[in-house]
């Protein structure tokens, strides 16, 4: 009780200082391995394009072809599977020479579009935004039209290659 | 504390122990126990029920992508309470919110926010919203298509933040997509972080309450804790287990769709006491982004700032209007946008159609599930563990079309334009049949080669017998092994006269017609679906598109597979392989 006032401000500002570095030895690992996952790809499936088949699958004039798109190798973190189904793409071939791939995930929280056989377009179950047939938005909460996969033709058989975007905004940029 | 004190050797165990644990506080009801204090036992209660049955669970389940789906449903279609455990414990979170949000109500009404009871309410809500989260974490875990969509659309909102939405993604799906760090996330916020914090947070809560004492309603007599409170207590908590054991009976426990899967649209709806938002949203149609951020922070920003914005002393209702009547608004728009959300799902049709599909796809996975196992690839594979499953799905991609007749009313385009395929196809009856109309409707009928009088094959015209005998000879080609021997020979006798001119049944050798070596088995299937156009097959005259460079040699073999199986099957046969 007889200590000097400043010693004891000492002693004080002393335990916080330990305590504090106690709690950074436990908390920096901790929190660092926690946040190590952000912006690593932890999930991957090459970025080869995938052969959707022969051209002649796809009718000219026919309403559009939903097709699945299946990766050889998708690596997950420590699995490696083999024949992932990455989502899905419509295909619509309106010409003998041209040919449209709509990405199947909405554009606006990433739900699979369906294609609506009555109505002729496409429909989102779950908000229900709808698309033309050429992917622009008709109605719905979308705030832009379905995705544009990049196709080409080789040889006699189509590639496709498959993008993610990012959602729910009005510019198309790569997820 | 003397009557305590005083009594049987028990009582002098416990006060013995209490001077070394200090735990009996002395606890006193002022104005007296009373049902409307039973809310904090009831949600206590449930806690620690959530926490059992949530172990129980834990002990079955397996957070990773290809094995969470399959764990839930061995918990609920192997285990012996596992459906009753799962669906108590998907039910109590329920409970939970609906206890804790009439609790709130009731606080507020009483008007115990004010002070110096502040950090009791505040604690309270931020508990309300820890739960809340608590639920979202454990509504992905069984990994299926309700909870993977419904995760979509709550991290999509998420990152819908401005600025930092992508970092918040990237944390919470652990990386750039979904995957087994999503889950092991999800999982270690569910049974790990979550719990400890909410237990934490609400010892505290406890502890203040207590400190404060109840604000009154009563003004009897004051009233122990034990027994008359706790009494109520009891009553309280028993009435709340019967409901929920009755909820969880009648409702058929917890939901389990499809196993997750990023290719197939599902119809994602989040959780009972989200679905206000949900509703908001919709209304708010291109607004929604901001409906989804404001509207939780409009209404929680109220709560928060009650005690703030009515400082007076006063508790009594009347003097309360505005504070409360805002509250009562605010709680009625709620449930007006949830009964809206329901509406608006029970009128739609359509959705019912594909929710009753969605259903037939869970019935159909988890019987799988249950009968054929889940392969260690993944839960999405249970549909491969189906009989002939890769010939089969080959089959409706890749021949169906032209084999096998289009549904009544389908359009021209639709049309079987090859032979017909199905069971029994290439046994004995097909072959009479055939070689007595090659042209009919059912062969070749609908081809070119058939429409072609030059080029078409002539029937077989002969009795009867000898046209038996001519299909037990090509039947025995297929490898079969119940051959008519004799007949076999008469049939051999008849074919140089009758076939000859066309066909051949040396291996590899081809006429104008076909090569018939090994008509109907394995091998001469796999190199016909190969490629149709040899020589030895039908050279130019087929219209079918060879297959050797769109299907690996497997999956070839596969389908060859399936029409030698075919050929033995009868409608019936092909009707209990189930749909795929
Ligand atoms: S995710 Fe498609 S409309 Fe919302």
């Amino acid at each position: 009780m007889g200590e000097p006032p400043d010693r004891r401000g000492f002693l004080k500002v002393a335990t916080c200082c330990v305590g504090g570095g106690v709690a950074l030895a436990a908390g920096v690992p901790v929190v660092g391995l926690l946040v190590d996952p952000a912006g690593k790809q932890t999930v991957s499936s090459g970025k080869d394009p995938f052969d959707l088949g022969a051209l002649s699958r796809f009718a000219v004039g026919a309403p559009p072809t939903r097709v699945e798109i299946v990766a050889p190798v998708v690596k997950d973190a420590w699995t490696a599977a083999t024949n992932v189904v990455l989502g899905a793409a419509f295909i619509q071939r309106t010409t003998p020479d041209t040919i449209v791939a709509l990405s199947a995930v909405c554009p606006h929280l990433g739900c699979a579009v369906g294609f609506d056989a009555k109505a002729g377009n496409y429909l989102c179950p779950c908000h229900d935004s709808r698309f033309a047939l050429d992917g622009a938005k008709t109605t719905g909460p979308s705030e832009r039209g379905l995705d544009p996969l990049p196709v080409k033709v080789v040889g006699d058989r189509l590639e496709l290659t498959w993008v993610r975007y990012k959602l729910g905004q009005t510019s198309r940029e790569p997820a | 504390m003397s009557d305590r004190e005083a009594g049987g050797p028990i009582a002098k165990l416990a006060t013995a122990l209490d001077e070394r644990l200090g735990a009996r506080v002395p606890s006193v009801i002022v104005g007296g126990a009373s049902f409307a204090y039973t809310a904090g036992a009831i949600l206590t209660f449930l806690l620690v029920f959530e926490a059992l049955t949530g172990i129980a669970l834990a002990a079955f389940y397996a957070p990773t992508g290809s094995d969470a789906w399959a764990s839930v449903a061995y918990i609920e279609d192997q285990t012996t309470w596992g459906h009753f455990v799962r669906g108590a414990h998907h039910h109590g979170g329920g409970a939970i919110v609906i206890v804790a949000g009439l609790h709130l109500v009731q606080t507020a009404l009483a008007g115990a926010y004010k002070r110096p009871r502040e950090l009791v309410w505040w604690l309270g809500i931020l508990l309300l919203m820890l739960v809340l989260a608590w639920a979202i974490t454990g509504y992905i875990l069984p990994w299926d298509q309700a909870g993977f969509w419904a995760n979509q659309v709550e991290v999509g909102i998420a990152a819908g933040t401005p600025i930092v939405g992508d970092r918040i993604k990237e944390l919470a799906l652990g990386g750039n997509d979904y995957g087994n760090l999503t889950l092991t996330r999800f999982y270690a916020l569910h049974v790990g972080l979550l719990p400890a914090v909410v237990t934490a947070l609400t010892v505290l809560h406890i502890k203040l309450a207590r400190r404060h004492g109840t604000t009154s309603i009563k003004s009897g007599p004051d009233a122990p804790r034990w027994p008359d409170q706790t009494l109520r207590d009891a009553i309280a908590t028993a009435a709340v287990v019967a409901l929920l054991i009755t909820i969880v009976v009648s409702s058929g426990g917890a939901p389990l769709a499809g196993p997750a899967d990023p290719a197939t649209a599902y119809d994602a709806r989040p959780l009972w006491y989200f679905r206000w938002l949900y509703e908001l949203r919709e209304l708010a149609g291109s607004a929604e982004q901001i409906a989804a951020m404001v509207a939780p922070a409009v209404v929680g920003g109220f709560f928060v700032s009650l005690p703030l914005l009515d400082r007076k002393p006063d508790r009594a209702i009347k003097a309360r209007l505005l504070w409360l009547g805002a509250m009562a608004g605010f709680l009625a728009l709620i449930a007006a946008l949830t009964m809206m959300s329901f509406a608006r799902d029970s009128s739609n049709t359509e959705l019912a159609e594909r929710q009753a599909k969605a259903e037939i796809h869970a019935a159909r996975a988890r019987y799988l599930a249950k009968t054929n196992g889940v392969p260690a690839s993944g839960a999405i594979d249970v549909f491969t563990t189906v009989p002939m499953y890769t010939a089969r799905t080959l089959w409706a991609k890749s021949c169906k079309g032209c084999h096998e007749d289009a549904p009544p009313g389908a359009p021209a385009d639709q049309q079987r334009k090859g032979p017909r395929i199905g069971p029994g196809h290439g046994n004995r009856v097909w072959l009479a049949e055939f070689l007595k109309a090659p042209s009919g409707d059912a062969f070749w009928g609908r081809t070119k080669l058939g429409k072609d009088p030059d080029a078409a094959m002539p029937a077989y015209e002969a009795t009867p017998e000898a046209v038996a005998d001519m299909a037990e000879l090509l039947y025995a080609e297929s490898g079969a092994m119940d051959i008519d021997k004799a007949k076999q020979e008469r049939g051999k006798a008849a074919f140089e006269t009758a076939c000859g001119d066309c066909h051949s049944l040396e291996e590899g050798v081809a006429g104008s017609g076909p090569g018939l070596a090994k008509l109907g088995s394995r091998d001469w299937y796999f190199h016909y679906i190969s490629n149709p156009h040899a020589a030895v097959n039908l050279g130019d005259k087929s219209e079918m598109p060879r297959f050797d460079q769109d299907l690996t040699v497997v999956e070839r073999d596969a389908l060859a597979g399936y029409l030698v199986w075919l050929r033995t099957a009868t409608a019936q046969d092909l009707a209990a392989l189930g749909p795929l």
